[in-house]
């Protein structure tokens, strides 16, 4: 540490006044009142509303679930056309993976990575306000055009020809294209934030070899992110293009490739499961570490297994594509990879092993979650390995064994976590314990549930039935399963309810939590819960990587003064070794990210009507963006 | 517990020129982001090129080399006025600096033009073949990115007028420089595979 200095206070308590405390909380409040509401740019008010947003999404997406499974309780059932469902399924697909999935590990991420690496907001605090409003109004654009009957119908992973303008007429591609675009602008904006936030923000002293594994899972998410997320772009940019210019891309008969697509988007679909996943594995982390009440076995394999997980997930996009005659020496290629991404997963799965061996385990509810997610998540695995051999995946192929695959691995590696973490983390968020008793049942109904309604599609794959049929014969044999299934299905949504209620109740009934109810040991559990708006009164200065517990056996806590309370400042800290480097004031609650957002809006939906659209949202959100860098005087302040 | 002050920053300055501000690491990441996009966009050029019978398709040309040459110098002298640039600000020639970001945005609107003239030449429509809807998405996209990267720079040349930038404050022009030094750069690449691979290879 370079700038310790002797003659300091002794203590730390008694040096600020209260008067210098109610500054300080004033300085870093968010505006009340409606209008004050879109002036928001703290992370913990803008994480807290992409997780609430994607829980939103997560309900609508699983009614249209329930729905599909209504239409598929008895054979040849009349209760909806294939249209409706095949915009159900495509809308279910596409809300769970980019509406839900992502932004709910981003929210994750940007409400508690300030808090764990002990800072007071994030880097770019206003670009944080602008992808959460670029997500929201994706999301509402997306659904009215499901209330409108013109939602897109061709899956979600939208494969060209079918999602040419020849066989998917009407604007519903085209709103499928231009959001899916949105939604990976809000993605990135996020993934760079979150990356540089935990690059340059560490409090001091915590190095990259004290940082909570949770912190490490987002970085590697944000990095995959970043390497993901624009292939995507490009392949929704140029069948935007054909769908609207003409352009012949996709189009076999001017040279066009089908498959062109299918590489690009699976380019960003295999990683894009990883990156649901990775941040699963920070949460599960840093509950084992909690209700183990010991240092995590094994940290640096953890890490270098986090890190390898994102780099081999680039390797595996070709797996998906087994029955599009590639040729054969490729695809040996991509069935090893895919094999290899077990290595480092293994490694991670053993470690957390070994940290459960003989420790005294408490089973509150995250622990059950957690739990669940082994044995959900080991048999996903297993059906993985099975359709990473070419024979076997020929045979499953687009059936519902593939259907109970990746929804096995998808609930299993990332919802049961998600869910663990929500009862782990919501007494930091509200000041209130979740009732233990209520997410008993629920963690209880969603295991049986899931169990129910995913394993007997194993058997209905077997048995052939194909994915993505709207209907089916009565004299395939496929009923009782399928009416089995259905009702499995609300046995699974009953359970995800009791959660949901758990948490609207608990708001106010909830048991009183304290600053640390778990006796965790990462920082977020340092500070109030909820936490003040200036998140730590004074910037902590970390010593080891499990920095509460160490702490209390020191009995003794070391800060950081000399950051102003009467504007938003935040300390800058070098890349490794997390010395302190700089100290930058960062901006107040503004009305910019939400016209900016609107000025984005504009051009992209303006573009699926005409090409000027364009233009006008391009030229919109320059003025914008001007409006927004534009510096506020005095100029020069120090 | 006991709670000690160990570490004061009161003295650290507030001005953060270089890459210890955040914003820096940020625009580096907007690069980084969209070096990947281009990437894509190549990736996509060779494999239609790979998977077509002919390339480019029968009867077309490899469009001529004259303008985008001429565009690479262009883009390349523009990198330097943006360096001498921050040279200007670093010894406070606050004139200077106005005539190097607006020679630089003079360099680019040139460019501009010349890109316009370009598209006539390419000899195929955006709408026939897939070989002209690549080139073009590929073109149109640099072009794009040169707009907002000569339209940023003149804001920051205004703010020079206005006398915003000095040696403490001057995050702005280097993030500025960094971003255009990407954009010119990048049409290298861009150049090299629109223009020289259908002669190559």
């Amino acid at each position: 540490m370079s700038q310790v200095t002797a003659n300091m206070p002794e203590s730390a308590s008694s040096a600020p006044s209260e008067q210098a405390t109610a500054e300080l909380n004033r300085t870093w409040a968010s505006p009340a009142g409606f209008f004050g509401w879109f002036t928001h740019v703290n992370h913990r008010k803008i994480g807290f509303r992409f997780i609430m947003t994607s829980l939103v999404f997560f309900v609508l997406a699983g009614v249209l679930a329930l729905l599909m499974r209504l239409q598929l309780i008895t054979p040849e059932n009349s209760l909806m056309g294939p249209e409706l469902f095949n915009q159900l399924f495509t809308m279910h697909g596409t809300t769970m993976m980019f509406f839900f999935a992502v932004p709910i590990m981003e929210g994750l991420g940007i409400y508690l990575v300030p808090l764990m690496i002990g800072t007071r907001d994030m880097c770019f605090p206003r670009l944080n306000a602008f992808g959460y409003y670029v997500y929201l109004i994706a999301g509402i654009v997306l659904y009215l055009s499901l209330f409108l009957g013109m939602a897109p119908a061709a899956g979600w992973f939208a494969y060209v020809p079918l999602a040419n303008d020849m066989f998917s007429p009407g604007k519903g591609m085209d709103i499928w294209t231009t959001m899916i675009t949105f939604i990976e602008l809000s993605a990135l904006t996020a993934a760079v934030e979150l990356i540089v936030t935990i690059f340059k923000q560490r409090a001091p002293g915590m190095s990259l070899d004290r940082m909570p594994l949770f912190v490490w899972a987002i970085l590697v998410m944000s990095f995959m992110i970043v390497f993901a997320m624009p292939t995507v772009m490009v392949g929704s940019i140029l069948l935007m293009l054909d769908r609207t210019l003409m352009t012949q891309f996709f189009v076999v008969a001017s040279g066009g490739e089908p498959l062109l697509w299918q590489h690009l988007f699976w380019f960003f679909g295999h990683p894009e499961v990883y990156i649901i996943f990775v941040p699963a594995l920070g949460v599960l982390s840093a509950i084992i570490t909690t209700f183990t009440h010991k240092r995590l076995f094994g940290y640096t394999a953890m890490v270098l297994s986090l890190v390898a997980i994102g780099f081999v997930s680039f390797g595996l996009w070709v797996h998906h594509m087994f029955t599009t005659g590639l040729p054969h020496l490729g695809l040996s290629f991509f069935t090893g990879a895919s094999a290899m991404i077990a290595i480092p997963s293994g490694v991670q799965i053993f470690c957390w092993i070994a940290s459960l061996w003989g420790a005294r385990i408490r089973f509150a509810t995250p622990m059950l979650f957690v739990l669940g997610f082994f044995a959900v998540f080991v048999i996903g695995g297993l059906t993985g390995v099975m359709v990473a051999s070419i024979p076997f995946d020929m045979q499953v192929h687009d059936t519902y064994f593939v259907v109970a695959h990746f929804h096995y691995v998808l609930i299993g590696g990332a919802v049961l976590p998600l869910f663990g973490g929500i009862y782990y983390w919501y007494p930091k968020a509200t000041g209130r314990l979740m009732s233990e008793r209520l997410g008993r049942w629920s963690f209880a109904l969603i295991f049986i549930g899931l169990n129910a309604t995913f394993f007997p599609m194993h058997q209905l794959g077997l048995e052939g039935m194909p994915r993505r049929v709207y209907t089916y014969l009565e004299t395939m044999g496929w009923g009782n399963l399928n009416l089995f299934i259905s009702l499995s299905a609300f046995v699974l949504a009953l359970g995800f309810g009791l959660t949901f209620l758990n948490m609207w109740m608990s708001r106010s009934r909830g048991t009183p939590a304290g600053p640390n109810p778990w006796d965790a040991d990462s920082l977020e559990w340092a500070t109030d819960s909820p936490p003040a708006n200036y998140n730590f009164r004074h910037i902590p200065v970390v010593r080891s990587g499990t920095p509460l517990w160490d702490d209390a056996i020191a009995n003794e806590r070391q800060f950081v003064s000399g950051l102003r309370n009467d504007r938003r400042e935040v300390l800058v800290t070098t890349l490794v070794d997390a010395e302190p480097q700089a100290v930058v004031i960062l901006p107040q609650p503004t009305i910019w990210p939400v016209l900016l957002a609107v000025a984005v809006s504009i051009g992209f939906i303006g573009t699926i009507f005409s090409p000027w659209g364009f233009w006008l949202g391009f030229f919109l959100s320059f003025w914008m963006i001007v409006g927004w860098l534009w510096p506020r005087r005095p100029w020069q302040e120090n | 517990m006991r709670e000690r002050f160990v570490i004061d920053v009161g003295d650290f300055s507030r001005f953060n020129p270089g890459p210890q501000a955040p914003v820096w690491w940020g625009i580096l990441g907007l690069v980084v982001i969209e070096a990947t996009v281009i990437m894509a966009f190549i990736a996509t050029y060779f494999y239609l090129r790979l998977m077509a019978p002919a390339w480019p398709p029968e009867g077309v040309e490899p469009p001529p080399l004259l303008l985008p040459s001429i565009s690479v110098v262009l883009l390349l002298g523009s990198s330097m006025t943006m360096q001498w640039g921050s040279k200007c600000i670093e010894n406070e020639q606050y004139n200077r600096f106005v005539v190097a970001m607006f020679t630089s945005v003079g360099l680019a609107c040139t460019v501009l033009m010349l890109r316009w003239q370009q598209f006539q030449e390419l000899g195929v429509p955006w709408d026939e073949h897939v070989y002209g809807s690549i080139v073009w998405t590929i073109m149109g996209f640099h072009f794009v990115h040169l707009i907002s990267a000569a339209a940023g720079t003149l804001v920051v040349g205004i703010l020079g007028i206005k006398r915003y930038f000095n040696p403490q404050q001057k995050i702005g022009v280097v993030v500025d420089t960094l971003y255009w030094n990407f954009v010119s750069l990048v049409w290298i690449p861009l150049y090299l595979v629109v223009y020289w691979v259908p002669r190559w290879l």
